[in-house]
């Protein structure tokens, strides 16, 4: 198999002690990211653009991709303890892990959890391996109205699925595509939305609305609530995480169920790791219910751990090649890794295999790596990890403004970059104020050029024929899936606000009694 | 319906005239209608978009050209303006699962503190102000300061050491490792 010739040489690359350094760094960044909760992969790839300006793109990759799964191992560990989850994608798995943690099992949960996570990114990562040529190479036959189709797919994907109103993530979706408008039209030269800024001839900068949505829109939301919510109790774990012999043989089932939870939706635009692992979850409590097992809801189960921490893993490890093989980002941390090959000017996709093979291998083959450096700082130093949680918040978040603003300057010593980055993480506050998911916002400004470039180009080429963008087999077939996708997600949104509708109706009778 | 109580509703329905500081009840209207903010910037961007789009020096004669995306764009803005006007109208906060809990006894629970909010952007607006006149070490400082002061910090003191040594770092690291120039500001030459 070519392949796996391929993966042993992009080994040969990575196990130099340079590679191996970056990927330790990323991992343990990405997991103190995960573990503290409010901070993310996405904000810490997104702190950490400008800085590898000066790195070669290998070794930034290797550690921006340490830093992603990095944080889908630590995020379990807060929501175990404290029963606050360190990410959206920990939330499934904090029902039954902080279980866990409170019938004294915390240690149990932990590595559980971390042992999921490496079960998900494993098989997730190795299907990539053997999968990901052939992505490449369907990705080839892509013209322009297979991209456009892809992009439209990508943008009404992750409006519907992430948000609970599918209006909230067209909002951020359209927000995002003003962004991506600002500054000179490639194809024609017209200078658009610049205000007759100079500055703002190339665009805004990706970095400088990165870190303003999710750091300093993160401070800033943070400074609303600080003094407002309570803090949370924290369980102290005792015991070395291990596993035995037969909770193994209780959590493989699950892990393997949570995995193949979380393998599709890496190339689905979803947004992430949110909506698989909270179907894993529910697979898990219905096959509990089944089971008559009295522990899930109880006591805490292991499989309520397991379950939704594989999948967590496994969406990011086919989200990797999504981002690799076709260039369409499916959360918000592949969009910024996105943005980085295009600091670097590189266009993930099919042409990126052809023309860096290399580096892609080297990055795949240190997601191995990575893997196990993150299993075993997971495992044996779980409890180690929780003590970040003593850093005393101001400190925290102040350190992240100031490392929002030098992340910002250090791309051109702008001044007007700092202004825009101060109203975009207000836009960053208000919409997490109310709900408005920042991913949309992040999609479409990666994809929105490509959008709007590749729709030109097709109605160019049939001379203003709409019907040349449904004309092939594959724009059909995505038109279709997205069809599907948000007539579902429209479905189980109406179904569960009839849910509390009924729910709220039957409490104020109650009171009302 | 939503877990307001039915007259707040009525109320806030009927009059929708009434300024939220004059009514006997303040907030009524408002309470859960804030959110109105959202399609209001978004109307306003999209108003900049279209009277962009339509004064636009277009350069070159490709069909289509480079106004047409934008009218796509305008056309999404101004109808999630609208749906969301009317979900906003028709369903206060509230509705939606996920808030339906903390809306239970939406006391001060549910309002921002503009207070911190306001330091921290005061903070940064400072910051930038200050940057080019002081430097990065002495703006970035106080800037850490600043937030970490809103945060609740209560040590003022011990806060000063801590931010003047995460500044310097940043900029040693920097200017030595990195390469890349911070402003010094008027410390050059002392540094």
């Amino acid at each position: 198999m070519e392949q796996i010739n391929l993966l042993l040489e992009g080994f040969s690359h990575a196990l130099t002690p340079m590679n191996l350094l970056w990927v330790l760094l990323g991992a343990l960044l990405g997991t103190a990211v995960g573990v503290l909760p409010g901070l993310g992969s996405a904000m810490a790839v997104a702190l950490l653009l400008p800085i590898t300006f000066s790195l070669d793109p290998t070794a930034a990759f290797i550690m921006f991709a340490g830093v992603y799964y990095g944080g889908l191992f630590g995020d379990s560990t807060s929501g175990i303890l404290l029963n606050t989850p360190g990410n959206s994608s920990a939330i499934a798995s904090t029902f039954e892990g902080h279980r866990m943690a409170r019938s004294g099992l915390a240690a149990k949960a932990l590595a559980t959890a971390a042992v999921g996570a490496f079960i998900g990114g494993l098989l997730a990562t190795t299907v990539v391996v053997f999968f990901a040529p052939t992505l490449v190479k369907l990705a080839t036959a892509f013209g322009p109205a297979e991209y456009f189709a892809l992009a439209v797919f990508a943008f009404l994907a992750i409006s519907s699925v992430v948000s609970d109103s599918i209006i909230k993530g067209l909002a951020a979706l359209a927000i995002g595509l003003v962004f991506a408008l600002v500054g000179v039209d490639g194809p024609s030269g017209t200078i658009r939305y610049t205000l007759g800024l100079p500055q703002l001839f190339d665009g805004i900068s990706i970095v400088v609305i990165t870190v303003g949505l999710l750091a300093l829109g993160e401070v800033l939301h943070i400074a609303s609530r600080i003094h407002r919510d309570p803090d949370a109790v924290k369980i102290k774990p005792s015991g070395r995480p291990r596993l035995h012999r037969h909770d193994i043989k209780k959590a493989l089932p699950a892990w393997l169920r949570g995995t193949a939870f979380g393998l599709p939706f890496g190339i689905i635009p979803a947004g992430g790791s949110e909506v698989p692992t909270f179907l894993a979850y529910g697979t898990e409590k219905r096959l509990a219910k089944r089971r008559g097992d009295i522990e899930f809801g109880q006591m805490g189960s292991i499989r309520g751990v397991a379950a939704p921490e594989a999948a967590a893993n496994a969406t990011a490890g086919t989200a990797m090649g999504a981002l690799l093989a076709l260039g369409l980002p499916t959360s918000a941390t592949a969009a910024i890794m996105i943005a980085a090959f295009q600091q670097y000017g590189m266009q993930p996709g099919p042409l990126l295999f052809e023309r860096s093979g290399p580096m892609v291998w080297t990055l795949l083959a240190s997601l191995f790596i990575g893997l196990v450096i993150l299993l075993i700082l997971n495992m044996q130093f779980a409890v180690l990890w929780a003590k970040l949680l003593l850093v005393p918040r101001h400190y925290l978040y102040a350190g992240i403004t100031v490392l929002s603003v030098l992340g910002v300057y250090a791309i051109s010593a702008a001044i007007l970059d700092l202004w825009i980055l101060l109203g975009v993480g207000l836009l960053g506050f208000v919409m997490r104020r109310y709900e408005i998911p920042l991913a949309p916002v992040l999609i479409a400004v990666i994809l929105g050029p490509l959008a709007e470039t590749e729709l030109r180009r097709a109605l160019t080429v049939s001379e203003g024929d709409i019907g040349i963008l449904v004309s092939s087999p594959i724009t059909i077939v995505l038109y279709s899936i997205l069809v599907i996708t948000v007539a579902f997600t429209a479905w189980k949104h109406i179904r569960s606000r009839k849910q509390t509708e009924a729910e709220s109706a039957s409490a104020s009778e109650l009171t009302s009694v | 319906m939503s877990t307001q109580t039915p007259d707040a509703v009525k109320a806030g329905g009927s009059q929708p005239s009434i300024s939220p500081t004059q009514a006997s009840e303040p907030n009524r209207f408002w309470a859960g209608r804030s959110e109105l903010i959202v399609p209001a910037l978004v109307l306003a961007l999209a108003g900049f978009l279209t009277w962009q789009t339509a004064t636009m020096q277009v350069l070159g004669s490709s069909v289509p050209g480079p106004q047409f995306f934008p009218t796509i764009v305008c056309v999404l803005l101004y109808a999630v303006v609208i749906a969301h006007t009317v979900q906003i109208l028709r369903s206060p906060r509230g509705l939606d699962e996920s808030t339906s809990e903390s809306d239970q006894n939406a006391g001060h629970t549910m309002y921002s503190d503009w207070k911190t909010v306001g330091m921290v952007v005061g903070g940064v607006a400072g910051f930038i102000l200050l940057l080019p006149v002081a430097g990065w070490i002495i703006s970035a400082a106080a800037l850490f300061w600043v937030v970490a002061r809103a945060l609740g910090s209560k040590r003022a003191l011990f806060d000063v050491s801590i931010a003047v040594l995460f500044s310097s770092v940043i900029q040693l690291a920097f200017n030595a490792g990195l390469g890349l120039n911070l402003p010094s500001g008027f410390l050059e030459g002392l540094l």
